[in-house]
């Protein structure tokens, strides 16, 4: 290791360590960020002598890369970003522990950044769709970024990709090297964002979550097909792909019976005020649907937020469906709570709208309760 | 008598919730007592012509260009004649236009607007809050394009530009021209703005149609209040 890096990184460790103990945050990207700062080829330098893993997606990065991480522990040390840290400053970070695998979470927008600067071995996309369009502006647009990606990135990386999806699917087209997997049409029959061939612009149609355009994007055919299933089981199985492949033994056996993905659903269970709460993550129209499909009980706590991370545009939420909920006890909170309350006040499904998460418990005495919540409402009660 | 809505192409028109302006176009006439049937029309159908509100939403470029082919058959010319009232929000407000820019490439538009559009020097994203002369109230709403929309002759604006862009940088928002709507306030704007709900709703109805619903009241003038 050169001497400017690692007088960067002993910087960068003790302002991070000196930060926590400040309690200042918990210390997670400020390392990372110094560490740029110092050395701004850090990463590029630390990333030579491992294999390098990123994973990426609109939906499920997280628990993808969680679950990965868990699989590749068995054959070898791995370094990985904290819970949601997936910039450029979080990878710096990871990295500056030694490790002999890195699997790190990384944004849609920095991904191609990350994969010029660190020449990953393997590079997981899960999918795309709608999500923070402040940000993103347009799904194609994501798109075209990561298909100029593959084409520019090192022949030996790898892209493991599920081509159910177009938007994916149109990225990989421009790799030297991947693996395309199919779970036998996308979720819902169609992908929700996908009425455009992102490839060539034609009109596509769907057929029971299967397209095939006229320019020969398609999903007809895969290296690898699977059945349909929930996005936690499609994450899974794309996770344990990319196991099987970092050497992880038995990774894909039985990988149709198992049931270890449950684990990867992004909820948790918490106790507030004597009710059980069972917390979802729910942050675009993909990822309600995901969860509304999951609420089995008849209690139901909705909340919605808008700062930069949850998107600052809430228009969205007019695409998901509510249907599911009626006849249910709602209670809607959030910062942006009026904008679903009056979402779902016009779809027909009685609510109560209340200012605090607290008051919203209130409504459930003892018992238990569901809890959808946006991106920051989530980790915010997860951390309480 | 029953209003007969067409949501157009939603699959191609849908990108910024949009949608919505017909769901709450039917909950405030069914507040009303006015009937509503919402017809979804796919690229694929075959658009009707009887149909007395036409709402088209905002897209991304390719699907935009897709749109607009398909209705250059006439349809949506042929119930502006007849007097429908149209409500077109972002890329479909564009389409409205002699001619816009999509995927880089100037495009011919349906030339129902005497306007044209053309790539703005930046992207337009954010809250927007407009005033609407005609209904004499402040709208607001949330922009994300980028196109630049000048209005040629015989167009009225939809609003004046309070905070964000609008039409760019010449203080406007939108167009309006007898019973065509157009505007680039996402939100949906309806959902926002109560009020442009029932002037859409009294037009078709060729009669005023005033809704109470204390909640969408609320939440415009919460809206109005932290947009500034």
């Amino acid at each position: 290791m050169n001497l400017r890096l690692k007088a960067a990184i002993a910087v960068a460790k003790s302002a991070g360590s000196l930060s926590k103990s400040l309690g200042r945050g918990s210390g997670e990207t400020l390392p990372g960020r110094i560490l740029l700062a110092l050395c701004p080829d850090a990463i590029s330098l630390l990333s030579a002598s491992r294999v390098i893993i990123l994973v990426s997606g609109t939906n499920g990065k997280t628990s993808t890369t969680k679950e990965l991480v868990s699989q590749i522990r068995t054959v070898g040390t791995v370094v990985t970003s904290g819970s949601g840290s997936n910039l450029t400053r979080g990878v710096a970070g990871a990295l500056m522990q030694d490790s002999v695998f890195a699997v790190l979470e990384v944004d849609e927008l920095h991904l191609p950044e990350v994969v010029a600067e660190t020449n990953p071995a393997i590079v997981l996309l899960l999918n795309l769709s709608r999500d923070q369009l402040h940000r993103m502006h347009e799904v194609k647009r994501v798109a075209a970024r990561w298909h100029e990606m593959c084409k520019a990135a090192d022949p030996s990386t790898l892209f493991v990709a599920d081509i159910d999806d177009p938007f994916v699917n149109f990225a990989i087209t421009g790799a030297a090297s991947a693996i395309r997997i199919s779970f036998g049409g996308a979720t819902g029959g169609r992908h929700p964002d996908g009425a455009v061939c992102p490839a060539c612009g034609r009109y596509l149609d769907w057929i029971n979550g299967k397209y095939a355009c006229e320019c020969g994007l398609s999903n007809a055919y895969a290296d690898h097909l699977y059945d349909q299933g929930s996005a936690g089981y499609r994450n899974f199985v794309m996770a344990s792909h990319v196991a099987d492949i970092a050497g992880v033994h038995n990774a894909l056996s039985n990988i149709a019976l198992r049931s270890d993905y449950r684990a990867m659903e992004r909820a948790t269970e918490k106790v507030f005020a004597g009710v059980k709460a069972r917390l979802r993550l729910t942050k675009n129209p993909a990822s309600w649907d995901e969860a509304l499909t999951g609420v089995t009980g008849d209690n139901v706590i909705l909340i919605l937020n808008a700062r930069e991370v949850d998107g600052i545009d809430t228009s969205w939420i007019w695409d998901v469906s509510f249907e599911s909920l009626r006849g249910k006890k709602v209670v809607v909170t959030g910062e942006r709570g009026i904008d679903l309350a009056y979402r779902i006040h016009v779809a027909g499904i009685e609510n109560i709208l209340v200012a605090t998460f607290d008051q919203a418990i209130g409504h459930f005495g003892i018992g238990s309760v569901e809890v959808l919540a946006a991106y920051t409402a989530f980790f915010e009660l997860a951390g309480r | 008598m029953t209003l007969k809505i067409v949501r157009i192409h939603n699959e191609l028109l849908g990108t910024y919730g949009d949608q919505g302006n017909a769901e709450v176009l039917a909950y405030r006439a069914g507040l009303a007592g006015i009937g509503t049937h919402v017809v979804d029309i796919s690229y694929r159908d075959v658009i009707p012509h009887d149909g007395d509100i036409y709402l088209l939403g905002g897209a991304e470029d390719a699907a935009q260009i897709l749109s607009c082919a398909a209705l250059s058959s006439g349809a949506l010319h042929g119930a502006v004649e007849k007097g429908a009232v149209v409500l077109a929000i972002c890329a479909g407000f564009q389409i409205l236009g002699k001619n816009f820019f999509a995927n880089g490439v100037e495009q011919r538009g349906l030339g129902l607007l005497n306007m044209t559009t053309v790539p703005g020097d930046k992207r337009y994203v954010g809250d927007i809050k407009v005033h609407s002369d005609l209904l004499g109230i402040d709208l607001t709403g949330f922009e994300n394009h980028g196109g630049k929309t000048i209005l040629g002759s015989g167009l009225d604006n939809f609003g004046r530009v309070i905070v964000g862009n609008g039409n760019g940088d010449s203080g406007v928002d939108g167009a309006v021209l007898g019973n065509i709507f157009g505007t680039y306030l996402h939100g949906p704007v309806l959902a926002r703005n109560p009020e442009f709900a029932d002037l859409l709703l009294s037009r078709a109805h060729g009669a005023p149609v005033k809704v109470d619903d204390a909640l969408a009241d609320q939440y415009a003038q919460l809206r109005r209040k932290v947009v500034k």
